[in-house]
Formats: C-alpha cells, structure tokens, sequence
C-alpha cells in the first residue's frame, strides 16, 4: 500500500472511531446502536418469556392457586404488551440498523442520531412498562386494552400501558423514517432497484406500513387518555360513546402490525435460503411483488378480529374475504423459498435448521389463519385457545424461528465468531419440539371450549391433561431458548475470529472485514449484481485497495454517499451525525414527559418537556443542514458530488416527508373517529348539543392558509436572494398561525361545548387540540427558520430549512382546513 | 456482459416504470376497499339492520366494475412493456441498466394488476350473496 493509501485509511479510522469509556454511551453509529437495540429487544423478550412461564405454572393443573387472579391478568397482558411492542417491532427496527448499511453499502443510515434517539426512547419506555408488575401497577386489561373495562376498572396500569407504547411508537416512526430513506437513497452506486437485496425490498415495505399503521393507535392512545385523564367519553356509551371505535383503531394498527412483524422476518430467510442453497433466489420479482401485495392487502383485514362485535354482515364479508385474498401474496413468498431449496444444493447448518422450522411452523398457523378468516368458524373460535395456538403458530413461524435463523447466520457479522453448531442443534430441536408439544395441543384446548385469559379452570372440565401438556412443552421451549440465549453470551476469548464471508454468502454486508471496522467498507464499490460476492471476483481487491467510491475522510467528517432512488446514480455526498449525547438527553427528556404524566405530576412533566425540545432544536442547530465549507467533493475517480442538497432530492426533505405522512394517517384517524360518532349518533350533532358554528372555524381556516402561504412565500422569496422579505413573510406567518389557532378555539368556546358531556364535543375538542399543538410546532419551525436565517445559518443558496417547513405547512394547512370544513361545515349538512 | 449490454435499449436513469407506478392498482383496490366497507358500514348504520341491500349491491357490484377498468388500464399500459428479461429471455431481471430495471418494475407491476384484480373480485362476493344488513 502507498504511504496515501496508508494515510487515507489512518484518517479513515480516526473519522469513525467509537467513542472510549464512559462515552461509548454517546455512540450512534450504526453497529453499535444495532448490537444495543437487538440485545435489550432479546432482554424483553427473556422477561417476557418468563412471564409465560408463570401462566403455564399457573394452568398446568385444575383449581391452582399460584398466582391471583389480579396477577395472572396483569402477568398476561405484560406477556402479550411486551412480547408485541417491546420484541417483534423493535427486533425489526435493531436488525434492519445493524445489517441495513452495509448490505447496501452505505457507510451508516442517513440518521444515525435519529436511529439512536429511538433506542433510547425504546429502552426507557420498555423498563418502565416492563417494571411497572413489580410493583402491582402493570396494565391488567389484555394487550389489547379493550373499554370499557380498561376505562373504567383498570387502575394507573391502563395509564402505564398507554403512555408508555405510545412513546415507544415514536422510536418505531423514527426508525421507519430512517430504514425508508436509507433504502431509498443510501445504495451503493450502480444498484439499482432491481438489484436490492431482498431484505432491503422488505424493510421498505414494512417501513411504509408503520406510516399507516402505528399512527391509528397512537390517535386512538390520545383519545384514550383524554377519556382517562380528562373524562372526554369517547368509549362511554352512557355519553354516546363507543368502545368499538377503540377497536377500530387498535386493530386498523394490530392486523398490519402482525405483517410488520412478519415480513422483515421472513425477509431474513430471503438472505440465508439463498446462502446455503449456494444460489440465487428463485423468484426475485414475484417475492417483491407479493411482498408488496401483502403489504397493502394487510390493511383490509382489522376487522376480522372483530367478527364477533355484531357488526352488520356485509362488514364481515368484506373483511373475511380480503383476509382470504391476503393468503395469496403469502403463499408466493412461502412457495419461492421452497423452490430455492429445491433447486439448490443445500448446505446443512443452523441457520437453514431454523428456516425450515420456521416454514414449517407458519404454514401451520397460516392454514389455520385461513380457518379463522372464515366468520363463521371464527364465532365458534373467537376467544378460545384455538385462537391462542393459531396466533402463536404464525409468531413464532413468522417471526421468532426466522429471528433466530437470523442471529444464527448474522452473529459471525456482527460479533466475528460463530455459535456453536452443536448448542444450535440442541437449542433447534428442543425449541421446534417443545414448541409443538406446547401449543399443538391448544387448537383441542381451545376446541373443548377452554376461553382465553381465565386464571384456572375447574377438574370437571376436560382439560386438565392438555394443559399439562402444553406446560412441558413449554418448559422445554424455555431450555431451547436458554441454550440459545447461553450460545450468544458465553465468554468466546478463546475463540479465534471467523474467515470472511464465513458462509460463502452472495451479498455486500459479507464483504465487510473481520472484525468489522467502524467505518464498513474501506471503500464503496460500484455494484453490476445481486449477489456482486459471487458475480464479481474483483469486487474484494477493488474495495480493500480502497479503489471504489469515498475512501477517503479528507475533512474528517463521517461521510456516506446518496444515490438516485431508482438506477442509485450517485448524487450527494452526505455527511452524517457524529457522536454525541443529544439523542439521549431527548429521550430522556420525552421519556420524563410521559412517565411523569402517568402519574400526573405536571411540574415534573413540564420540566421534561422543556429538556426534550432544548435538546432537539440544539441537535438541529447543530447537526441538522450544515453549511458546509466548499460546494463539492471529489468522491473519487474524478466524480464530483455536491455537499449540501436541499428540496426534494435530500434526505431532510424526504424524511419530512415521510414524517408528516404517518403524523396526516393519525390526523386523518381522528377525522374517522368523527365520522364513527355521526353513524353512531341517530340525531348529529346530538339534540341540544350546539356545534362550534361555522364562523369562527372559517376564520380559522383563512388564517391557517394564511400562514401556509406565507410560509411558502418565504421559501420562494429567500431563494430569490429577498432575504428580509422572506423573513417578514416568516414574522406573518407566525402571526397568522397564532390567530388561527386562537379563532380556532373561540368556536368551541363561544357556543359553550363542554368536551365531557357527550361524545360529539369530545371529538370536536379532540380536532381542535390536535390543530392547535400542529400549529405550535409550525410556528417552532418558523421561528427556527427566521433565526437561522438571521444567524446566517440559512442562505438564499443554502435552505433545506426553509424548503423543509414549507412541506411541514403544506400538511399544516391541508390538515387545518380539513378541520375547518369538518367540524364547522358537516353540522350543517348531516 | 458488456456486449449483452450493448444489445439492450438505452434508457436515461430514472425514466420509464417508476415505484408510484407499480402501486397503482393495489392503491385501487384498496380505494374500491375502503368505499366498499366505508359505503356498507354507513348505509346500514343509517337504514338499521332490517334494511334491504338490493340499492347497495348495485352501486357495489358499479365500483367494482369502475375499479376493474382502472387495474385493466394499468394492465393495457404495462403490457406493451415486454416482460421478460431482454438479454437472456427469462424472468430474472438481474442486469444493470435502467432498461432492465423498467422492465423489473412493469412486471412487477403488471403482476400486482392481476393480485388487486382478484382480490377486488373477492371483496365484491359477499356483496351477491347478502340480502340484508343483518
């Protein structure tokens, strides 16, 4: 190597070297965040595995006094909350950030303080929903915290419940704000969308799924919470409520959430089947085509948990028929992962021993899945064990076993030694057999009539001998996964480091050194295949010689390079965050807010509120849209790149985007919510209940565009290098926004809508909330935006920021107007 | 590989068959979905259980009709892109050029047509089967 080479590659280091000591802490790359997130994912999931346990003790025999009733309901619902929220979810967003960049060959995702402030907000939401059954306040009303029993009986659990998941949600957005972009944007050169791996094809789906998804249930949390804290009665019948709008919501999020679990998971068989088939995937196209299929058709099917609320027919027959459809897209996927094994030559290992299980055990749940998609046999069905055996039949399939496949084949990635291959056998087949042992014997269970979630059962009933059945295997799943769980943490010292590329894999993240550098590749290489690894002998030499793009840290700052969305032709050179605490004292600091609120300690609350956005607008001040010191970069090769983009091809803009797509799907679930009250109600709005009137909410609606368009206004005239009329645009704006939002209370308020008397003002309350706080954090960005145009942060050249808070008004006003003409115009129509 | 290459199209980055393309038919089953439950659920609330679904089936059975021209539109426009792979006649759309990857996305596409199409035809049974709101 030239004495260059050797001092590109030592500033290389230096660039992104891990921070030492107590400062590890502070770290956000992408390796690191990774490793933490998945090993506290897998904490939550021992944790919640031996509240499993505790169930199965408690129904192994008749009439048994382990536990209370009281604590068996708490001990259920944490198994089921923490299993969901605090596993499957989070274990997508760990695995996807650890593997994601160098599989595409970027040197980290475009955020990588982003993905770090999500594992903080993951790790402090999850111990304090986790901790709260040691001190008898868990959530007790089942994972799905149906009204009105959570409303009215739970104590401060239901609270624990809601404000803890939401915030969690909020690491979950964050991390599909990140994973969309990075696919999107961060391949290496030359690979264009048909040459993505797999994997990458998957997360972009799921990602985009969480957009619509998650923000149903985070409206309905709120309306929740008001309905608990403030006693708006949304879900109170006796007020013209409703719990089945609950319902509607929790499940518009909980049946597409089942598929966010499930594809990345089985998106992880799409990279290992391969491997050890030592050939291509069969089927390419129609896996990303069924992927995406399942991914819309995954929307059409909430309501099939709810056959049973007495819903009018035509409802069930349209949601039992998409749930029909859905098995479709499904088996393709299933079907090509077969055919690549039999067109292979497959090699034995652990990691291909857990995909065959995993297939093997979700086509059980899956054809059971196609049984209670069928509304009539689901009446029978519904909340009996044959439920509880199906659901963990395709989890533990679709999901747990693929997981495992996963770390089996990614740990010598990550860590640079492999498990052990006899521990893997040993954990495989005491997990696949205690597995079967434990939850076959559950479809007879729940056949004879056993319900779900009941502490005991008497001797009379006939199932004593199952349940017993069922508690071995479970104990032996337990050894299965303890094994496991051993395999990963023993001490490997001894060791020596794997061989690269240990399994002879196709893809670009087995390219990476061993151990992996913190920087990834030496170089980004131009990528010609799916499988460059195997199609491309010169790849390797090309990378370590450092002849591909950005091997150089010249200005020493972290550097990744973007590319075109669909041909990945280079276009930027972005830098990324470097490490610093930020991300975790804004978690801390939203954390504080929602844990203090729980227990309605406002003082405190407020002061974490306060920490959170000092912490952010710090983060943005600093690291967001830097100016920086020259226009270009030489990425190597002679390709010059520019530094800063902003509008519509930058990462920032993009994730706005992407952002306020999810936050308009909450918006938009409120408006639902609204519209669920009109066709619940037989007079709207309910006899001797006043609307807000149609004046005040018009007026709202001409300030809010308004300040919309002198938002806009700004943008155009500071890129017309009309600085101070840009900034007096952006002092209109503010003023423009403040009035909106105050005519927009003075609605409610003059016709004297009192929010806990009845439904319908609660909504109307709820709208006008909502717009109020979004006009806030408009009026943030505009204040933002004068400052940083008056510190000559923000230039007619340079204004991601202005360009970005223009798109956040486009959704302000759109979502403000909408409001307007709802709650002030439909009264007089309906 | 380079002279297959040179047999394929030219084809500017970026152009032809993008992702908004290929999610257009099943955004409109999901539309001809959301109407369909949307118009169901209203109508019956409104009307009460008792109610006839006579009126409902026709408009029903309408949307479907209007959803199933879209997705045959899309279908008319992606078939004039050949689908098989232009260097080597298969399926496996795994060459580097913009051509492939249009090729890649149309049918991807074009097979997402067929998918909304059954499934927009699964949501419409249930409507020919069901007399009331019951």
């Amino acid at each position: 190597m030239s004495d260059d080479k050797v001092e590109e590659l030592a500033q290389l280091e230096r660039t992104w070297a891990r921070p030492t000591g107590w400062r590890y802490w502070s770290d956000v790359n992408n390796s690191t965040v990774g490793l933490w997130y998945i090993a506290t994912a897998f904490a939550f999931m021992l944790f919640a595995g031996a509240l499993a346990l505790i169930i199965r003790l408690q129904l192994a025999v008749p009439e048994n006094n382990l536990v209370s009733a009281e604590t068996y309901n708490q001990v259920f619902t944490l198994h089921g909350t923490v299993m969901m929220f605090l596993f499957a979810v989070p274990i997508f967003e760990a695995v996807a950030i650890l593997i994601l960049p160098a599989m595409l060959g970027a040197r980290d995702l475009p955020f990588p303080r982003l993905s770090a402030f999500g594992f903080w907000c993951f790790l402090i939401g999850g111990v304090f929903v986790s901790s709260s059954i040691f001190f008898g306040q868990a959530p007790d009303a089942g994972w799905f915290m149906y009204p009105p029993l959570s409303t009215e009986q739970s104590g401060i659990g239901a609270d624990v419940w809601l404000l803890g998941l939401t915030f969690i949600e909020v690491a979950s957005i964050a991390a599909a704000v990140e994973l969309i972009v990075g696919v999107l944007k961060c391949r290496a050169p030359g690979m264009h969308i048909n040459l993505t791996p797999l994997y990458g094809w998957y997360v972009l789906i799921v990602g985009a799924m969480i957009l619509f998804a998650f923000p149903p249930l985070i409206a309905g949390d709120l309306l929740f919470e008001l309905e608990r804290l403030l006693d708006w009665p949304f879900f109170d019948v006796t007020r013209g409520g409703d719990p089945i709008l609950w319902q509607h919501l929790f499940w518009i999020f909980g049946h597409p959430e089942v598929y966010i679990i499930f594809l990345p998971a089985i998106a992880l068989l799409a990279m290992i089947v391969p491997t050890f088939a030592q050939r291509p995937i069969a089927g390419y196209s129609w896996i990303v085509l069924s992927a995406l299929g399942t991914g819309f058709l995954s929307f059409g099917l909430w309501v099939h948990h709810m056959f049973t609320t007495g819903l009018p027919s035509i409802s069930l027959g349209f949601f039992s028929a998409a749930s029909e459809a859905v098995a479709i897209p499904t088996g393709i996927q299933i079907f090509a992962f077969i055919a690549t094994v039999m067109l292979g030559t497959v090699i034995r290992s652990v990691p291909m021993l857990y995909c065959l299980g995993a297939l093997a055990i979700f086509i059980v749940g899956g054809l059971t899945g196609v049984m209670v998609a069928v509304a009539p046999f689901d009446f029978q069905a519904h909340d009996t064990y044959v439920i509880v055996a199906h659901l963990h039949y395709v989890l533990i399939g679709g999901m747990l076993f693929p997981v495992m496949a996963g770390v089996q084949y990614y740990y010598p990635f990550a860590m640079g030694k492999t498990l052990s291959r006899n521990l893997g056998i040993w954990s495989f087949w005491l997990m696949f057999f205690g597995f079967n042992v434990a939850f076959l014997p559950m479809h007879l269970t729940g056949l004879l009539g056993m319900p779900r979630r009941v502490f005991t059962y008497g001797a009379d009933m006939g199932w004593s001998w199952l349940n017993l059945v069922s508690t071995i295997g479970a104990f032996v799943f337990a050894a299965g996964f303890l094994v496991f769980a051993w395999d990963c943490v023993r001490p490997k010292r001894q060791q020596p480091y794997v061989k690269r590329n240990v399994w002879n894999a196709g893809t670009l993240e087995w390219a990476s050194p061993v151990p992996a550098p913190s920087y990834g590749m030496r170089s980004v290489p131009t990528i010609g295949s799916r499988y460059p690894l195997w199609d491309d002998k010169d790849l390797l030499p090309t990378l370590d010689e450092g002849r591909g793009l950005l091997a150089d840290a010249r200005e020493g700052k972290r550097e990744t390079l973007v590319t075109s969305v669909l041909d990945a032709r280079p276009i930027q050179v972005l830098r990324v965050g470097a490490p610093t605490w930020l991300p975790m004292i804004a978690a801390v600091g939203l954390g504080a807010l929602f844990i203090f609120s729980t227990y309605k300690l406002w003082w405190p609350t407020a002061a974490g509120g306060v920490v959170f956005l000092v912490a952010v607008l710090r983060w943005l001040w600093t690291g967001a849209a830097v100016i920086p010191e020259k226009e270009t970069k030489d990425a190597g090769g002679g390709l010059e790149l520019p530094l800063y983009v902003s509008g519509v091809r930058s990462t920032g803009w993009w994730a706005m985007f992407i952002t306020m797509t999810g936050d308009l799907t909450a918006f938009l679930s409120l408006i639902f919510g609204y519209f669920f009250f009109w066709t619940v109600h037989p007079e709207f709005p309910p006899i001797g209940i006043d609307g807000p009137g149609w004046v005040w909410p018009m007026v709202s609606a001409a300030f809010a565009l308004g300040a919309w368009g002198a938002t806009v206004a700004a943008r155009e005239l500071n890129a017309a290098d009309r600085v101070p009329l840009a900034r007096l645009a952006l002092v209109g704006g503010l003023v423009s926004a403040v009035l909106s939002g105050a005519a927009l209370v003075a609605g409610p308020v003059t016709t004297g809508l009192d929010p806990t008397t009845n439904s319908y003002p609660a909504i109307v309350w709820a709208l006008v909330v909502w717009i109020v706080l979004h006009l806030a954090t408009g009026m943030l960005m505009q204040g933002y935006c004068l400052a940083r145009s008056i510190y000559g942060k923000m230039t007619p050249r340079y204004d991601a920021d202005i360009r970005n808070v223009a798109l956040y008004w486009h959704f302000m006003g759109f979502s403000a107007l909408l409001t307007s003409l709802v709650i002030g115009g439909f009264p007089l129509l309906a | 590989m380079t002279g297959q290459i040179e047999q394929e199209v030219k084809r500017e980055t970026g152009t032809g068959t993008d992702l908004w393309r290929v999610i257009v038919s099943p955004i409109v089953w999901a539309v001809h979905f959301l109407f369909c439950y949307v118009y169901g659920a209203v109508y019956c609330a409104k009307a009460g259980r008792d109610a006839s679904l006579a009126g409902p089936t026709v408009i029903i059975i309408g949307a479907t009709v209007v959803a199933l021209v879209l997705i045959g539109l899309s279908t008319l426009h992606l078939w004039k892109v050949r689908g098989r792979s232009l260097t080597d006649d298969d399926f496996e759309y795994e060459h580097n050029t913009p051509e492939e990857r249009h090729r890649f996305l149309s049918h991807v596409a074009l097979m997402l047509c067929v998918l909304s199409a059954v499934a927009v035809l699964y949501v419409a049974i249930p409507m020919l089967y069901l007399t009331s709101c019951r």
